[in-house]
């Protein structure tokens, strides 16, 4: 069968190549530390016998949350390795060229994974503080 | 690295020709003029359905503040006999709801449609009839949810709505039904609308502009869109929820029934949290752009914005439970969501110090724009701070529903969505009507709204402090916040004249003043290389960017565009073009050729609009009626406008480059729409199922004994015929791919049946236990998921007869298939919803019933 003709040049591919995944990865995994540390202290609450101590949610909480912070770790090493990020404020990466693309990426991911680290400590603290439901 | 074409590299363009760039402009014109007369309502380009949008999100924007000052003469001094309790519920109840659905969303639908084609230097976005749609769908929703106000009947349920108040006819009537069926009408638009953004910013971006040069305001709008994605389902599955509750007597939200109205507030700030973020960034996103341009240098921080706006989409979803804190949660919940909304503060901070930090090592020229984004910034500020005062658990317990709240919503909606939206009418002005607007009056208007509005609000702190509850409609003079009152009703007023002297310089007929200079601030973005008036085509030709600010960095750009060496300067062929890019490096991929002029997308809207008024009011013949023409415009819609095999199947676009005019998959624009809108349509699904969890958490005997949850067999005979369905489809396309059509057309008929059985089991399955929603919210939740993937099936069952037709008619052929592969798309979405729902009715029950 004839096929559609092509653009010319190589068109990157989003997965593999690019680099969308490592922008969204860190918020998606404080996101779902959030989600289950929610949902399982919701269902503890009302399942579990009352006034229980919140010994098992918390410590899933927290076992959970250092898991995800050493993922959000790794992703940080893939950024700055992979990518080249670096960790800079007066942030000049304009060149027009993919490194330069692949570099903006890598720096971005790099503070988000910060940000979404900080943000996991933040929902870490109540089930250190907090005892019962 | 990839092999890509090196468009710095690419041959010159021809040499300038006057007669040459005339005869291109008059076909330019031709392509791209406004149908005159009447049919202007026809018109979808985006700056003419932009100004239409603007101009009628002001319009609701008017009405809502009129309603907010009828609420504070009535609040000015005690026992007020002016206004009855019922009218002053529906007061403000139509207030917060015209406020939040009429104007703070749909603004930023306004502006980023006016704005984003020229920032990207396109001619128009990828889907402009939507956009037109999208708009008709807000305007009759809209007039129909106000209108309301004018028979007595409008929803005075607050604008959240809560059950059991709004669940129980005894309480609540009609108005409640205009809200709920009237606002998940719009909540179409605004869905209509992030789809087209999302893929106007991933897909539209002018040749070269790699995602480090994307623009922040892009950035912003491309978060925003995908917030509305995630953040609006919810509530439309609340929506349907509630309003089957009170149709027909289905129970959810009924205590006595096995329902919970807790499960309402949930779905309702699962929605309503992010909403106060996706109207916050667009403004702040406006701020993001003008800033620069006043400092006269790049932005500081630039990632670092793109990181706090990337950051705010994800933790704004974290904090819905904030506005639940007084409803019995356990503690340890509340906790996590207070630690949740103090994160938040952190890159919304880091936005404010970016900005902070751009003026401090610039000198920031003085402007209009700039005044009323200072006044935004501090407002702002002081309303986040007491948002991290009631994020607080504790002060929340003390401060909730009272007056202090009223009056931090509005620090932080006017500080961060108003005021910076004002700056923006300043500032792109003189960009839509290529006229300025005057300076003087500007400046009065900014002080009188920023003094009025500090005088309303601020003492509302300590009218709330002091007691005073939110939505009482009077109070006695013992209370004493006579005086406070009085301070904010005055305050009010004087918002309102500044607001006044604005709206009537924006409405200045200034035709015969001078033409404003063509980047009258001198600006670095695209926008501002728009040539004078009528060009109605948006850029002469389609320019190759490749730097952060192109009219600051690449000074010749103008001109060369203007002369037309850049790519697409003509329309031979009659079609209006835009050039598609690739989401990481915006290389060239292939000519879209966009629809043009339509009176399709008015009549879809209008009877989509009538199938939804005509529902509040329980006429399900005409309701019917409608929806059948609704369904008519939509398939002749796209039979017309959509996936047509071009004349050629490639385009010289100029500079030496050939582009291909078709494309299908995952290439092409199609596609992307929908993955992004079933994206959306996973989220509303995700908000029914936790609904299912949430009843199973919440009451103790949700889950009848097995006996009574629907058999096995049928329900794991209808999964497998809908899977067998689903892997028809597929098979249609591959057949269709190796140019077998007629086998291709029989799978795809096959398809349809054999996912109809299935359904029908699913069906025959809640039905012989007597599963009867009405009776229990088990049984309810039963019957809404199969009504669910039902209603899929039959979406599912009008794309096949339309791919069908398209095959028959070779439309779609083995390699022009683009309709086939976007069936198959939807297919997979429907394939999750179907095991999804069996996990749900069949493995869970089973599951637990044996633990």
């Amino acid at each position: 069968m004839p096929e559609l003709p092509e653009p010319p040049g190589d068109a990157p591919r989003v997965i593999d190549q690019g680099s969308i995944w490592i922008l969204v990865a860190s918020p998606s995994i404080w996101a779902a530390h959030f989600l289950i540390s929610y949902w399982v202290a919701a269902v503890y609450c009302a399942k579990a016998p009352n006034a229980a101590p919140l010994m098992e949610p918390r410590w899933i909480a927290i076992g959970l949350g250092v898991f995800c912070c050493a993922v959000i770790a790794w992703l940080a090493w893939i950024a700055v390795k992979r990518y080249g990020g670096v960790f800079l404020i007066f942030e000049e990466i304009t060149e027009s060229s993919e490194r330069g693309r692949d570099k903006f990426i890598g720096h971005v991911s790099l503070l988000l994974c910060v940000l979404s680290a900080v943000a996991i400590v933040f929902n870490i603290i109540p089930g250190l503080v907090l005892g019962e439901c | 690295m990839t092999d890509e074409i090196d468009l710095s590299q690419l041959p010159p363009a021809e040499p300038y020709d006057k007669a040459r760039d005339e005869a291109q402009r008059a076909r330019l014109l031709d392509v791209w003029k406004k149908p005159t007369g009447w049919r202007g309502v026809s018109a979808v380009n985006n700056s003419h359905v932009g100004k239409w949008y603007l101009l009628t999100s002001f319009a609701f924007f008017v009405f809502a503040g009129i309603l907010a000052l009828l609420i504070r003469v009535q609040l000015a001094v005690p026992d007020n006999p002016l206004f009855s309790q019922s009218l002053y519920n529906q007061l403000f109840t139509l207030h917060g709801t015209a406020m939040m659905f009429l104007f703070a969303v749909p603004i930023f639908e306004a502006v980023a449609i006016i704005i984003l084609p020229e920032i990207l230097g396109a001619r128009d976005l990828p889907f402009p009839r939507l956009s037109a749609f999208g708009f008709w769908c807000f305007v009759i929703g809209g007039v129909f949810v106000c209108g309301s106000i004018f028979f007595g009947v409008a929803p005075d349920g607050g604008w959240f709505m809560y059950t059991p108040l709004s669940s129980d006819p005894a309480y609540s009537g009609l108005g409640t039904d205009i809200w709920l069926l009237g606002l998940s009408f719009i909540e179409v638009s605004s869905i209509a609308a992030a789809v087209e953004l999302i893929v106007g910013v991933l897909k539209s971006r002018p040749p070269g502009m790699r995602l480090n040069l994307v623009p922040l305001y892009c950035w912003y709008v491309l978060v925003v869109a995908g917030m509305i994605l995630f953040a609006f389902p919810p509530l439309i599955a609340g929506d349907l929820l509630l309003e089957m509750e009170r149709a027909f007597g289905w129970a959810f939200f009924d205590p006595d029934r096995g329902g919970d109205p807790l499960l309402w507030q949930h779905l309702f700030w699962i929605f309503g949290h992010p909403e106060v973020y996706i109207i916050f960034l667009p403004s702040i996103a406006l701020i993001a752009t003008m800033l620069p341009t006043f400092a006269g240098r790049p932005m500081v921080g630039h990632s670092w914005i793109v990181l706090s706006a990337v950051s705010v989409a994800f933790l704004s979803f974290g904090l819905w439970v904030h506005h639940m804190f007084t409803t019995g949660l356990p503690e340890i919940s509340l906790a996590f969501f207070s630690a949740a909304s103090e994160a938040v503060a952190v890159p919304t901070g880091i936005q404010i110090f970016c900005f902070i930090a751009t003026m401090l090592v610039a000198k920031v020229r003085p402007s209009v724009p700039m005044l009323f984004a200072g006044g935004a910034l501090a407002i702002f500020v002081f309303g986040g701070l007491t948002g991290v005062m009631v994020a607080l658990v504790p002060f929340d317990w003390q401060a909730h529903d009272s007056y202090f709240v009223v009056a931090h919503l509005h620090y932080t909606l006017i500080g961060g969505m108003l005021f910076p939206l004002f700056a923006g009418i300043h500032y792109w002005y003189p960009f839509v009507t290529k006229r300025k607007m005057n300076d003087r009056a500007g400046k009065w208007s900014f002080w009188l709204m920023f003094g009025g509005f500090n005088v309303a609000f601020l003492p509302m702190h300590w009218t709330g402090i002091m007691g005073m509850p939110r939505r009482v409609w009077t109070y006695q003079l013992s209370d004493g916040w006579g005086l406070l009152n009085m301070v904010s009703t005055i305050g009010s007023f004087v918002f309102a004249f500044g607001f006044l002297v604005l709206a009537i310089n924006v409405l200045w007929p200034r035709g015969k003043h001078a033409a404003a200079p063509r980047n009258i601030w001198n600006a670095g973005t695209m926008e501002w290389s728009e040539e004078q008036e009528g060009t109605p085509w948006g850029v002469r030709s389609i320019p190759y960017v490749h730097t952060r600010y192109p009219l600051w960095e690449q000074p010749e750009l103008v001109g060369e565009m203007d002369r037309g060496e850049w790519f697409l300067p003509d329309a031979e062929e009659g079609e209006r073009e835009l050039i598609v890019t690739d989401i990481l490096d915006a290389r060239p991929l292939f000519v879209q050729r966009v629809g043009g002029p339509s009176f399709l997308t008015l009549g879809a809207a209008f009877c989509l609009g009538a199938v939804f008024i005509l529902a509040t009011f329980h006429l399900w013949t005409w309701t019917l009626f409608f929806g059948a023409g609704f369904v008519a415009f939509v398939l002749r819609w796209l039979w017309t406008g959509t996936a047509r095999i071009p004349e050629k199947t490639t385009k010289y676009v100029g500079r030496g480059i050939t582009l291909p005019t078709y494309a299908q998959g995952n290439k092409s624009v199609g596609w992307w729409a929908v993955f992004i809108t079933m994206t959306g349509d996973m989220t509303a699904f995700t908000g029914l199922v936790f609904s299912y969890f949430f009843f199973w958490t919440a009451l103790p005997d949700f889950l009848p004994s097995l006996a009574d949850v629907p058999a096995f067999g049928p329900l794991m005979g209808g999964l497998a015929l809908m899977l067998v369905g689903w892997g028809m489809t597929i098979a249609a396309r591959e057949a269709l791919r190796k140019d077998n059509g007629t086998i291709s057309m029989i799978l795809l008929v096959g398809s349809v049946v054999i996912k109809t059985a299935g359904i029908a089991a699913w069906c025959y399955a809640a039905w012989a236990v007597g599963l009867d929603p009405t009776v229990h919210s088990f049984d309810a939740m039963v019957w809404m998921l199969i009504l669910w993937t039902g209603l899929h099936l039959i979406l599912d069952a009008v794309m096949h007869g339309y791919v069908i037709a398209r095959i028959w008619k070779h439309c779609c052929t083995p390699i022009f298939r683009a309709d086939v592969i976007n069936l198959t798309l939807y297919g997979h979405f429907v394939a999750i919803t179907v095991i999804v729902t069996f996990a749900l009715l069949a493995l869970f029950p089973l599951m637990m019933g044996v633990l």
